[in-house]
């Protein structure tokens, strides 16, 4: 069947984590965009949630799907991981790397499994919790905490370094690589890391430096 | 910096005797190497001496000697065809060296480049994904008139940039995953991008892929390294091109399969 040969072979294999990684990043964009209310006070992101929550069926279906992609995302490429790994950087007595700043290519697998166990820690503690206590009265909590708030900002400078590689790398899989645009792509793959960055990780830091004092 | 007319340098040479036996670093002192030397006339002095001395000379493949053919290539310093850009190991001069250097020669490892003896490799799967469809099925007849296909000068440009590649296997060699995504894009996109290699350009992306995954190469992790190394500067431009060949070619291919 053409579509399993397709999913079978290594361009196939690249699509899934490229389409996958695309729809995390919209999940991002529209997590990112129901989190900035914390900083307009509890109120706002109370209601926030609150709006959100009272449409049980579609929290249901993006949990489901999220699940679903997450799970095609990190199988995919830890399947992508093993395979590669058969060559390995050891096959010569000297390796060098030509091109600068690979870091974040380099890192993909162990960055990419960060973020999953920071998901399950994030669910852990906001999905699966006490339904009695706000949600609103709950991240402050959590994120003001020192050991929870650090590590929710090292996540996501993590998250950061996971994006500005795969921002990237998703658009030349999908094929999208224009002399002309080529400037711009590797720009906004700076942009979205250092945004993402600054938004998500600015929760934590907002609760732990006393900012958020009159949230 | 002042370049010295000769050089002394050290040569940390990988020497196996075929794909069966196990190989081995062998040390080398090489006096008076003219800087005018490439690399691989450098390599001729050694086997000389090697031959006067009575030992086995260091085998390394090599053809035209004027960086066309893709024969010749070996990591050096773990960089493959040495530190210049865009250069090949026959058109390397010694004189990006300098004296008292201890050089680490491999040969270009993946798992689909068998080596045969010290330096030189088993390219062979190269061929057989260019044997599964990386060409243009002709019918002959009377000659057509010239300039009969139109072929505009940007896309002419395109398809040789992509036709330079030759086929040397440094993007394999440089790639942390072993993957030939340069070397099949390359190829693809010469054929796909002019008007006598469109009509095959499904059944074509679906064979060379599937060949290609067939031999053993590994996966992109759009690292750049193959792009950084290429002799003939071939652009990862080119894989984008192959995913869009071979994305269209699995989804609206005509054929059953």
């Amino acid at each position: 069947m053409w579509i399993v040969r397709f999913f079978q072979s290594s361009i196939g294999k690249k699509m899934i984590m490229a389409f996958t990684g695309m729809l995390l990043f919209l999940f991002l964009c529209t997590h990112v965009m129901g989190n900035s209310t914390i900083y307009l006070g509890s109120s706002h992101f109370q209601h926030y949630a609150d709006t959100l929550h009272s449409f049980p069926v579609i929290v249901y279906l993006f949990s489901i799907s999220l699940l679903i992609i997450v799970s095609l995302h990190v199988g995919f490429g830890l399947n992508l991981y093993f395979k590669n790994r058969e060559e390995g950087d050891s096959r010569y007595a000297v390796t060098k790397r030509v091109v600068e700043n690979s870091l974040a290519s380099r890192t993909m697998i162990f960055s990419g499994l960060f973020i999953l166990v920071f998901l399950l820690v994030h669910v852990a503690g906001f999905t699966f919790r006490d339904e009695h206590e706000p949600i609103s009265e709950l991240v402050k909590e959590l994120l003001g905490g020192f050991f929870y708030g650090s590590f929710y900002i090292i996540a996501f400078s993590v998250l950061g370094l996971h994006l500005s590689h795969g921002f990237w790398s998703m658009l030349q899989t999908f094929g999208v690589n224009h002399p002309r645009y080529n400037k711009l792509i590797s720009s906004l793959s700076l942009f979205f890391s250092v945004f993402f960055f600054l938004f998500f990780a600015g929760i934590p830091l907002y609760f732990m430096t006393g900012l958020g004092s009159s949230y | 910096m002042k370049i010295m007319a000769t050089i002394d340098l050290t040569l940390n040479i990988w020497r196996q005797k075929d794909n069966d036996s196990l190989g081995e670093f062998e040390i080398y002192q090489l006096n008076n190497i003219s800087t005018d030397s490439s690399f691989l006339e450098m390599l001729d002095v050694l086997n000389e001496k090697l031959t006067r001395e009575g030992k086995i000379p260091v085998a390394f493949d090599h053809d035209c000697r004027e960086g066309i053919c893709g024969m010749c290539g070996a990591v050096i310093d773990g960089v493959a065809h040495g530190p210049e850009k865009a250069t090949t190991l026959c058109q390397l001069h010694m004189r990006n060296f300098s004296t008292g250097d201890t050089l680490v020669i491999e040969p270009f490892r993946s798992r689909a480049f068998p080596v045969k003896r010290d330096l030189m490799i088993d390219r062979s799967a190269f061929d057989r994904i260019i044997q599964s469809g990386g060409y243009v099925s002709t019918n002959t007849g009377g000659a057509i008139d010239g300039n009969s296909i139109l072929i505009p000068s940007d896309k002419a440009e395109l398809a040789m940039d992509a036709a330079a590649c030759i086929g040397c296997g440094a993007c394999v060699a440089s790639c942390p995953n072993g993957a030939a995504m340069l070397f099949t894009g390359a190829k693809i996109s010469q054929l796909c991008l002019l008007p006598q290699g469109a009509p095959e350009r499904h059944s074509r992306a679906l064979a060379m892929i599937d060949a290609m995954d067939k031999e053993g190469f590994g996966n992109c992790s759009n690292a750049k390294e193959c792009e950084a190394v290429c002799p003939k500067s071939i652009s990862i431009r080119n894989i984008a091109r192959l995913n869009r060949e071979y994305a269209k070619a699995a989804f609206l291919s005509e054929t059953k399969k």
